[in-house]
């Protein structure tokens, strides 16, 4: 059997301050090197991950680019979402009654099918904490998403929370899908085929 | 379609501000470190409410409008961009059917933020079964010519990296009760049984000639013909036939009008002509999942990661020429210490200045539970239908162009189908020639269509006697045209319908006009709400998206005082570079299908 890759398309929210960089960074930047300056333009990043030997996951994470601080993200942010990490801090009080914003609007404007995952920030700092993993993860429970606990800075759970969205993600499904859809799309990547001074007579 | 600017006010090298890629670390150390794009949110605060200072403020987020603040934000300004509405594209939005309904309740209350549209008619018969997210709907739906400057711009700025793009090869002229599929290449021509042999070189000797048209000869030949309308230079000089007239005229030149000269007819065949066989055998392209509402979130993002502040939900309320203080109806306030920028459509109240707006383009789109697929190539999810004048029983003076669009370019499900109508006609005659049209289409697509109504559940009522006393079921078997006609036709269910008006100051033909800037600034009425408030154009008639870019390149160098800057930015990408030439850009997800869509020709 050949590897089946497929491009999932992730988004990270959440207020400022919670971390969602951090978690960015320290799952690209920890072991793949696909963070050239050259994705400035285009500002997502992408890494790939194994869940089993048939199987690679490649991720791409859209940079929010600051859109979210006004909460003016574009439509087209969350329609190109297959998962989404909705971080908050847990050293944060109010950042999970914030983060209920960001599902909400997951809800409201992004596919069905997307897998949500709340994640909670800051475990390094687990004295200062102040929501317990109780509540967060009956929170979770209630809307039906997944959860997990992290630290940025220490990479605990980074790489198994991402690993444990993509074995979420309905592979199979979409790869039929794809197949019956017969999607013909214009890869501009391509420079054309013809040079100009040809054409069509 | 590109007009050059000249302006006498070109800053030196020393005023200007070092751009984002003069200030990108590896301009100044010479390397290329490993540098991850900034994520928002860790390193800067949330701020209560918008900045209070910025170098250039854009009020409305339409596709001109976000251009601008991605060509400006690249530049090195310092760019608030805001938007009366809670989602991006203003004039050029591609919404949903809860939106849409939002939007024409604004619009027909004169809500400041939806200026420049009026008497909007919505019809919506089983609102149940519409589930408005399943739709993207584009208010100025636009095609994109592939050999274009948005097209090129797209690429230079990577934008076309957040949308996806499919092609239409099929392009439609209604002529005597039908659509004729207009022989637009040499392969057509040659094999259409058709055409005469004389046809067929007059038809070859006309493209070719159109071909060279930028060759000084055929510039300096042009001349004499200068004034002579388009339609009269190809009857006299290439003895077409009427037909063939109206389909060079309007169906590749997309003319809005009659009243074309032959200058401007060529270089629209041209442009029809030299976008063939680019990135395939077709010559326009349309992004997926909406139109110009995607194009400008896709550039207000691109302005986002070049440091643009964005926020929604605000209006502006007045603007204090003396202080540069702009204030919004929520009582902030911002220091512009340059240059405010407005859409019509986001003047505030009691604005003064706003440019005169004496064109019209009346829209009809509808949604109809048909698949519509034998209108388009294989493969393809759209088609561009024309009605050229005096082709439809009101005698339409102007022609009704189409945009047909697909469930495969989702914006809407499977089995149905997105209708495009506009003309530049006025009032109510306009109205009139859109609905014929409609009505034209329906009969058309329920003549032309295989599964109309026949894919339901047998009945005993499915079972029809012929004449002979044999019994057919009626969808068991392809149906011939005569039997078709017998069995009562089912009527076209529509399930969303939707007319209005826009008005606009670009004339039909026109690129956006320098002076227009210029007047907005100079004539303007003193103390007043919007004084020295530098207005961009509603959206033209055009059906494509050429004008755009040359709109926001004259609006940039009104700012900036020259366009030599628009979007100079090179991203040093390698990656490019990496990839293996194919030979077909199409990406098909499927190895079989992309078999049968690697012809060659």
């Amino acid at each position: 059997m050949s590897n089946t890759l497929s491009t999932d398309f992730a988004n990270v929210l959440g207020e400022s301050a919670v971390g969602k960089s951090s978690i960015v960074h320290r799952f690209v930047k920890d072991s793949f090197t696909d963070s050239r300056e050259s994705t400035i333009g285009a500002a997502f990043l992408t890494q790939t991950i194994q869940i089993d030997t048939n199987t690679t996951v490649k991720f791409e994470i859209w940079d929010t680019a600051g859109q979210e601080r006004y909460r003016s993200l574009a439509s087209m942010y969350y329609r190109n979402a297959q998962a989404a990490l909705v971080v908050f801090d847990i050293t944060q009080e109010l950042s999970l009654d914030k983060a209920k914003y960001w599902i909400k609007e997951l809800q409201k404007q992004a596919n069905s099918d997307i897998v949500i995952a709340l994640v909670g920030n800051k475990l390094d700092l687990e004295e200062e904490r102040k929501i317990s993993k109780d509540e967060a993860q009956a929170f979770a429970n209630e809307l039906g998403l997944m959860y997990a606990e992290v630290s940025a800075k220490t990479g605990e759970n980074v790489k198994d929370c991402f690993r444990d969205i993509a074995l979420k993600l309905p592979l199979e499904e979409k790869l039929s899908q794809q197949g019956q859809r017969r999607r013909r799309t214009v890869d501009l990547n391509q420079r054309p085929s013809t040079n100009e001074q040809q054409c069509a007579c | 379609m590109s007009a050059t600017v000249e302006s006498s006010i070109k800053p030196s090298m020393a005023e200007r501000r070092p751009s984002m890629a003069e200030r990108r670390p590896s301009v100044q150390t010479g390397r290329r470190p490993s540098v991850i794009p900034h994520l928002a949110g860790i390193e800067d605060p949330v701020l209560p409410t918008i900045p209070d200072q910025c170098d250039v403020l854009i009020c409305g987020t339409g596709l001109v409008e976000s251009i601008l603040a991605a060509a400006l934000a690249w530049q090195g300004s310092n760019v608030l961009h805001v938007d009366s509405n809670p989602y991006y594209g203003d004039t050029s939005s591609t919404l949903t059917i809860e939106q849409i309904k939002a939007w024409c309740a604004s619009v027909n209350r004169n809500t400041p933020g939806f200026q420049g549209f009026s008497k909007a008619l919505l019809y919506i018969p089983r609102p149940d079964q519409l589930n408005s997210r399943d739709y993207s709907i584009d208010l100025t739906p636009r095609i994109m010519f592939v050999k274009s400057d948005l097209l090129s711009l797209l690429i230079k700025s990577r934008v076309y990296r957040y949308l996806e793009f499919q092609s239409i090869s099929n392009f439609h002229t209604f002529e005597n009760d039908s659509f004729g599929k207009m022989s637009s290449s040499k392969e057509e021509i040659f094999t259409d049984q058709s055409l005469s042999l004389a046809t067929k070189r007059q038809l070859m000797k006309f493209m070719k000639f159109v071909l060279e048209s930028e060759s000084a000869q055929i510039a300096k030949d042009l001349e004499h013909y200068k004034s002579t309308p388009f339609t009269e230079f190809i009857k006299e000089k290439y003895k077409l036939t009427p037909a063939q007239i109206n389909e060079l005229c309007y169906t590749l030149g997309l003319s809005p009008t009659p009243n074309i000269l032959t200058i401007e007819g060529v270089s629209r065949i041209r442009r029809y002509l030299s976008s063939f066989d680019v990135y395939g055998t077709f010559p326009v392209l349309y992004s997926k999942f909406g139109g110009p509402g995607e194009l400008s979130q896709g550039f207000c993002r691109s302005a986002a990661v070049a440091g643009a502040t964005y926020k929604l939900d605000s209006q502006l309320q007045s603007y204090d020429s003396n202080n540069k203080i702009a204030t919004f109806t929520d009582g902030s306030k911002v220091k512009v210490t340059e240059r405010l920028v407005c859409s019509p459509s986001q003047a505030p109240e009691n604005a003064q200045n706003v440019p005169e707006k004496k064109y019209e383009v009346t829209r009809l789109i509808t949604i109809v539970k048909k698949s519509c697929k034998e209108w388009f190539f294989e493969g393809e999810s759209a088609a561009v239908v024309v009605f050229p004048p005096e082709t439809l029983p009101s005698n339409n003076v102007y022609p009704v162009q189409v945009i047909i669009m697909g469930s495969g370019s989702g914006c809407c499900p499977q089995g149905q189908c997105i209708w495009y109508l506009s003309t530049v006609e006025k009032g109510e005659k306009a109205r009139r020639d859109l609905e014929e049209a409609l009505s034209k289409l329906e009969e058309s697509i329920l003549r032309e269509s295989e599964d109309s109504g026949f894919d339901v559940e047998l009945t005993d009522e499915d079972v029809v006697s012929r004449p002979d006393g044999s019994i057919s079921v009626i969808n068991s078997v392809k149906l011939g045209k005569s039997f078709k006609e017998f069995v009562p036709q089912e009527k076209l269910t529509y399930l969303f319908k939707l007319m209005f008006t826009q008005y606009t100051s670009v004339e039909p033909f026109g690129v956006v006009n320098e002076n227009v800037f210029k007047k907005t600034l100079k004539e303007g009425t003193e103390n007043s709400v919007d004084y020295q408030v530098l207005y961009s154009n509603m959206p033209s008639a055009e059906i494509s998206y050429d004008g755009i870019v040359t709109e926001a390149k004259l609006l940039y160098s009104t700012i900036v005082g020259s366009d030599d800057d628009f979007f100079d930015v090179d991203f040093e990408d390698d990656e490019e570079d990496t990839l293996a030439r194919n030979d077909s850009a199409i990406v098909d997800d499927d190895d079989e299908f992309k078999d049968e869509m690697d012809f060659e020709l």
